[in-house]
Order: C-alpha cells, then sequence, then structure tokens
C-alpha cells in the first residue's frame, strides 16, 4: 500500500528526514515513535504534500503511484488524510460548509456524483453517531476557539467522514485528557479496516493502549531506527528511547 | 466633444430636457446658486489636498460627463427582473439613470407616520416639507462633490419617519444605470429622516444594465432623532467601467443607532465619504465595509467621524480583498473632542492581498483630545496563509476553491452583518463569483 524507500528531505539547509524506510500493508496500523524534533511531523508533511520541504533522495509509492509528483488535493483525492498535530483555526469558513467541500471535492476527483444537502447531513448524523459526538462543532468556524480536545475530535471526525485509504495521524494524542483521548482511541478503532492502513504518531505509548499497532517503529535524527511488534512500545515506555539511542550510536 | 480634455466640472451641470426640479423655488434656486459657486471656487482639487492625496481626480474629469439629460421611459418590470433578489421583501423605490421611476417601483402598503416619495415630486407637491432637510446634514457649506451633486440636483429618494413610526420591510432603493450612448453623470440626493423613536430598515443598491461607461454621484442625508434606529445596508455593484462617488452625511440625536453595512464590489473608480456627527450623548454608530478591488478598479474610503459629545460610541470595521492590479484607499479619521469624555471608538481596516501587483493605502487616525476614553484603531496587510491553504488542499479541496473560501471566511464577519438573509447570500455569491475570475498576479 504504501512504500517509502530511502526518504531525504531537507528544511531550508537543514536536513531532517535523513533516509527513512518504511512498509505499510492494507488494514495494518504502524506507530512511530520517537523524541521530539526526530522528525515525525516532518514526515507527515512530506506524505500529505506541504510546501516547504525539499525532497532530495528517495521515494514514496502509494499504491502504485509516486506520491511526490501530486498535489495535496491529489494525494487526498488517492485516500491519503493527514490528522494534523496542530489542526488550523479557519475563522469564517463555516465548519459544515468546509466538510461537505472537502466530501464533495474527493467524490468529484473519483468520479462520484456530489451529495446534496440532505444525503450529506443524513451522513453526517451517522458519522456523528458512530464516533459519540454531538454536533455542536459543525455549525462554528473550522477549529477557529476550539479547544485542543475538539480540534483534535474535528480531525477524527474528518478522518471518519472522508474515509481515508491511509490515514496519518500526527501526535492526535498529545494534550488530551484520558476521556478525550478515549474518544479519538475509539474513533481510531471504529474506522479500522481491511481497507484502511494507518499511521500513528505519537510521542507516548498511552495512545497504544488504546490502538493496537501491528507494529511500531522508532524515528530517530530523521529515520526508523529499530522496529518491533507492539511490545517495543513497552520496552519504550519502560526503558525511554536513550538505551536505543545508545545502541545505534554503538552500531 | 471638441478633442481638447475638461478641466472643469461644468459638463455637469448641462441643462436638462425635461426641465430642472422646483424650478421657481426662491430658496431652492439660492440653494443651487451657492452650491454652483463653491463648486467654481473649489476648482479641481489636486493630490496636494489632503482628502485627495492618494486618489487623482483626473481619470474622472478627463471623461467630461455630460448630465443625464432626459428620462429613461422605455425599461419595463421584466427587464429589471435579473437585478431583484430572490427572497428580498421589501418596498421597493427603483430610480433609472438617477429619476424616481414609479412604474418599476413596488412600494406596497406603507404604515402610519411614514413617507416615501421623490425628491422632485416633492418639490412639486410640498416643497416646505423639504425646505429644512435639503442641506440639512451636510450644511450649506459642503465638499466638492456634495456642492455638485446640489447645483445639479435633480431627483433623489425621501424617507420620512413621523415619531415612533416602525418599517417592518426595508426600503429598498434600487439605482440603476443604463447604457447611455455618451458618458452621462447622473447625481441623486437621498434624504432619510427619522424622528425621535421611529425605526427603518434601507437597503441600497447600485446596480447597471451592461458595462456602460457612466458616473453616479450620489448625495445622502440621513438624519436620526432621538433613540431613532436606522440600519442601512449599500451594495454597489456598478458596471466596471463606471465612475461612482456617494457622500453620506449622517448626523445623530442622543440614544440613536446607526448601523452601515457598505459592500463595494464595482466600479472602475469608486469614492465613498462616510461622515457622522453626533447632536446628542450616548449615540451609537457603526460603520462596517467590505470592498474588492481588481484589475482596473479603485476602491477609495474615506471616513470622518467626530465625537464632540460625550458618551458617544462609533466602530468603524473595514475589510478589502485586492487583487490584480486593484488599488484601495482607507482613510479613516475619528476625532475625540476635548469633552467628549467617555467616548469609545474602534476603527480597523484590514486588508488580504491576493496579488503582487495590488496595492493598498491604509490610513487610519485617531485623533483623541479627552482624556477618559476607550479608543483604539488597528490595520492589518496579509496575504492569504500557507498553512491554511494547505490544510484545506490537505483535505482534498482543489487550491483555486479553497483561496476562495479563505476569502470569503476573511469577508464573512462583514457579509453576516448585513440585515438581511437573502443580502448575504447574494452578497456571498456575487462576492465568490468575482474571485473566481480573480487574477492572482
Ligand atoms: N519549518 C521548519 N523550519 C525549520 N526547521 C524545522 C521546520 N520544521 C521542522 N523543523 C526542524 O526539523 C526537526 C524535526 O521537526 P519535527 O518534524 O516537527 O519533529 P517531531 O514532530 O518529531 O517533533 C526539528 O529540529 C525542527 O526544528
Ligand atoms: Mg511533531
Amino acid at each position: 500500500m504504501l512504500s517509502v524507500k530511502g526518504l531525504r528531505a531537507n528544511v531550508g539547509e537543514n536536513e531532517i528526514l535523513t533516509g527513512l524506510d518504511l512498509e505499510v500493508g492494507p488494514g495494518e496500523i504502524h506507530a512511530i515513535m520517537g523524541p521530539n524534533g526526530s522528525g515525525k511531523s516532518t514526515f507527515s508533511h512530506v506524505l500529505s504534500g506541504r510546501e516547504g520541504y525539499e525532497v532530495t533522495a528517495g521515494s514514496v509509492t502509494f499504491e502504485g503511484q509516486d506520491l511526490l509528483a501530486l498535489e495535496p488535493e491529489e494525494r487526498a483525492h488517492l485516500g491519503v488524510f493527514l490528522a494534523f498535530q496542530y489542526p488550523v483555526e479557519l475563522p469564517g469558513v463555516n465548519n459544515t460548509y468546509f466538510l461537505k467541500a472537502a466530501l464533495n471535492s474527493i467524490r468529484k476527483a473519483r468520479g462520484e456524483s456530489e451529495l446534496d444537502a440532505v444525503s450529506f447531513l443524513r451522513l453526517i448524523k451517522e458519522k456523528l453517531k458512530i464516533l459519540h459526538l454531538n454536533d455542536s462543532l459543525l455549525k462554528r468556524a473550522v477549529n477557529a476557539g476550539f479547544s485542543g480536545g475538539e480540534k483534535k475530535r474535528n480531525e477524527i471526525f474528518q478522518m471518519a467522514l472522508l474515509e481515508p485509504k491511509l490515514a496519518i495521524l500526527d501526535e492526535t494524542d498529545s494534550g488530551l485528557d484520558i476521556d478525550a483521548l478515549r474518544v479519538v482511541a475509539d474513533g481510531v478503532n471504529a474506522l479500522r479496516s481491511p481497507e484502511r492502513s494507518m499511521i500513528v504518531v505519537t510521542h507516548y505509548q498511552r495512545l497504544l493502549d488504546y490502538i493496537e499497532p501491528d507494529r511500531v517503529h522508532v524515528l530517530a535524527k530523521g529515520r526508523i531506527i529499530r522496529s518491533g511488534g507492539k511490545e517495543l512500545a513497552l520496552e519504550l515506555e519502560e526503558k525511554g528511547y536513550g538505551w536505543i539511542l545508545e545502541q545505534e550510536q554503538a552500531a | 466633444m471638441n478633442g481638447a480634455s475638461p478641466t472643469s466640472f461644468d459638463t455637469w451641470l448641462s441643462a436638462r430636457a425635461d426641465g430642472e426640479a422646483g424650478a421657481g423655488l426662491d430658496w431652492l434656486e439660492a440653494q443651487r446658486r451657492s452650491a454652483l459657486d463653491q463648486v467654481r471656487e473649489q476648482g479641481v482639487p489636486g493630490t496636494k489636498q489632503e482628502a485627495w492625496r492618494y486618489t487623482s481626480l483626473k481619470r474622472l474629469i478627463e471623461q467630461g460627463f455630460a448630465r443625464v439629460e432626459d428620462e429613461v421611459t422605455a425599461l419595463q418590470l421584466q427587464d429589471i427582473e435579473e437585478l431583484l433578489i430572490p427572497g428580498l421583501d421589501s418596498h421597493r423605490v427603483v430610480m433609472v439613470n438617477g429619476r424616481y421611476t414609479p412604474s418599476l417601483s413596488a412600494l406596497g402598503d406603507l404604515p402610519r407616520g411614514v413617507r416615501v416619495t421623490g425628491l422632485r415630486a416633492l418639490l412639486a407637491s410640498d416643497p416646505d416639507a423639504l425646505r429644512e432637510r435639503l442641506n440639512g446634514v451636510t450644511g450649506e457649506s459642503q465638499p466638492l462633490f456634495a456642492a455638485l451633486n446640489m447645483a445639479g440636483l435633480d431627483d433623489g429618494l425621501v424617507v420620512l419617519l413621523d415619531r415612533g413610526a416602525t418599517l417592518e420591510r426595508p426600503i429598498e432603493l434600487i439605482h440603476l444605470s443604463v447604457g447611455m450612448d455618451e458618458p452621462r453623470v447622473a447625481q441623486p440626493r437621498h434624504l432619510v429622516s427619522l424622528a425621535d423613536g421611529a425605526q427603518a430598515t434601507l437597503i441600497e443598491r447600485y446596480v447597471s444594465l451592461g458595462e456602460s461607461l457612466y458616473c453616479t454621484n450620489s448625495v445622502l442625508e440621513l438624519s436620526l432623532g432621538r433613540d431613532a434606529v436606522l440600519k442601512h445596508d449599500r451594495i454597489q455593484v456598478e458596471s466596471l467601467n463606471a465612475f461612482h462617488i456617494t457622500g453620506l452625511y449622517l448626523s445623530q440625536g442622543a440614544g440613536s443607532r446607526y448601523v452601515g453595512v457598505n459592500i463595494g464590489l464595482g466600479a472602475a473608480w469608486a469614492r465613498t465619504d462616510l461622515v457622522a456627527r453626533f447632536s446628542g450623548e450616548h449615540a451609537e454608530c457603526d460603520l462596517q465595509g467590505l470592498y474588492l478591488a481588481g484589475d482596473r478598479q479603485l476602491m477609495d474610503y474615506h471616513i470622518d467621524v467626530n465625537h464632540a459629545l460625550p458618551s458617544c460610541s462609533s466602530r468603524e470595521t473595514f475589510k478589502g480583498i485586492l487583487y490584480g492590479k486593484g488599488r484601495a484607499v482607507f482613510d479613516g479619521r475619528v476625532v475625540v473632542a476635548k469633552d467628549a469624555q467617555k467616548t469609545d471608538a474602534a476603527m480597523s481596516n484590514k486588508n488580504l492581498m491576493l496579488s503582487e501587483n495590488a496595492e493598498i493605502d491604509t490610513k487610519p487616525q485617531l485623533e483623541i483630545n479627552a482624556d477618559d476614553v476607550k479608543c483604539s484603531h488597528g490595520t492589518t496587510v496579509g496575504q492569504i496563509e500557507p498553512e491554511k491553504l494547505f490544510y484545506l488542499r490537505s483535505r482534498g479541496i482543489s487550491a483555486p476553491f479553497a483561496r476562495r473560501m479563505l476569502c470569503l471566511g476573511f469577508a464573512e464577519e462583514i457579509i453576516d452583518a448585513l440585515h438581511s438573509d437573502a443580502l448575504r447570500e447574494a452578497v456571498s455569491e456575487e462576492v465568490g463569483r468575482r474571485l473566481e475570475t480573480a487574477p492572482l498576479t
């Protein structure tokens, strides 16, 4: 499904991704953990096509297509979705209008018919129910004045609505209290399916108590330095990142 | 035309074929003469004059506009149907090229104590009702374009509300300009007077059939009695070849409230002067605006609010979206006199620049001479933020559509302040439509 090979990327003069390899199969959930500043968000942004990063080497293939050659919206049309670490506030842009524009843009790009207002509202209601959310966020401007928890929930809601094939969740858990964390985790679990892969970026192993990953990777200094099963997350929780970094240096 | 470029406004005051409004009224003749003297005295102001510092009158005067000389009689209701706003339930007044046109108007039933009529007709039937009101707000000595308007006085809308009278539905003034075979100028003068406690909503729309070259120089004299409330939406979508000038003069009694929302989308060259004065305490004046300026367009706003009395508040909130080679000017001036304690004044002007070739001159000024006041002003000039654009695109929304959404989001605050859903929807659509074809370089 997703194949990342030897990916290197710069921000200005600095190389942030230094040869990153990752293979994600259909329906798999991969956790990426790593210390602050290791390049997790950079990786997420490069996958979703944000400007400001220069890819200098390597490749990213998504369902056989060269992802890096595509515009951000084209990636979304293919089914790539990023839940932002810091969701952007859009004052004056109504959330419902935004969701409808997003969904219909994707449907149109895929040659499907656009949803009319009634079918759209029906769909919204259905998704809210699955995620145990109420509709209070829909009437407001996108993320404007939302609390941290509300912003993260809104990201998950968008994911539920747009039904991506590859969802990248960039620290969706950070800054959340335990209740909000559960909402996010329940949402992710509800959306788990054999056709949907996820990359769950997290700084803490806490989230992985609720979302069980197929694979866990440690990202440090811009590349994956260790991969394993979910027990790797527990080991990291116990010992911190220090020991892996030391082993890595010794090697 | 004799080839040489005109150097005065004399052509604006050529004779009308169908006679002057209120002919034979001595007091009116005197006012016209006085206005004409003022026009001659002021000449054509150059950019050294503060009021015209950012905007040259050269382009305007070179057109050599001639006064509209007769009435357009051929228009029928079906010709203007496309100009009506679906779902807008109003007392409709249509003026064509500056002349009140009853056959296209639909005043409907007016409540007691409300008088809505044409200025020309009223000068014929009941001139005394106007004697104190013409120049009542501007004063006899007036700025150039108000004086020109007075010197060429022909027609306008008159709305008079008695004490406590209330209008449920808005009065909608459609100012329509239709194809004239040579460049002509219409100078309507509108008088709106609300007695104590009266309440009304006024919608003013400047529209055209076709993209012809013409000029509108309109003056509004608005007078609000004690505790009166006027809500006022102004939508300027003149032809993109037209010149548009508005002078809005507002006098507010104690405890009165005025909310004006100015939407400026059309005209090649548009100048709007908003002038507010208070004649009693605890009055509130809220001036809002949204302007778009693209290639070959100039949008020029001048605001002059004078707090001479204590405890009044004023808000000036203007937003602009500029693209292509569009130009805009925001020159806002709020003066708080020494005795005007407890004044609450806030002025803001925010601009979104979609291209590097667009140009804005923004100059908000507060002159505060009292010490116990709450005053603020702020101005921003910015671009669409890349992270907002990326957020939308990451959700599958194309870059042009995303840009339009962000622009509309920026404009939303002002569009939302309009006083009817039908109008909000129409304006939002029109803004979106213009942005769709907006050049971004
Ligand atoms: N836009 C940027 N400009 C400069 N440096 C950046 C930028 N984005 C990221 N970086 C740098 O790249 C490194 C990785 O950042 P990031 O990907 O945000 O890490 P993480 O998400 O793992 O905390 C950090 O050293 C950060 O300072
Ligand atoms: Mg990060």
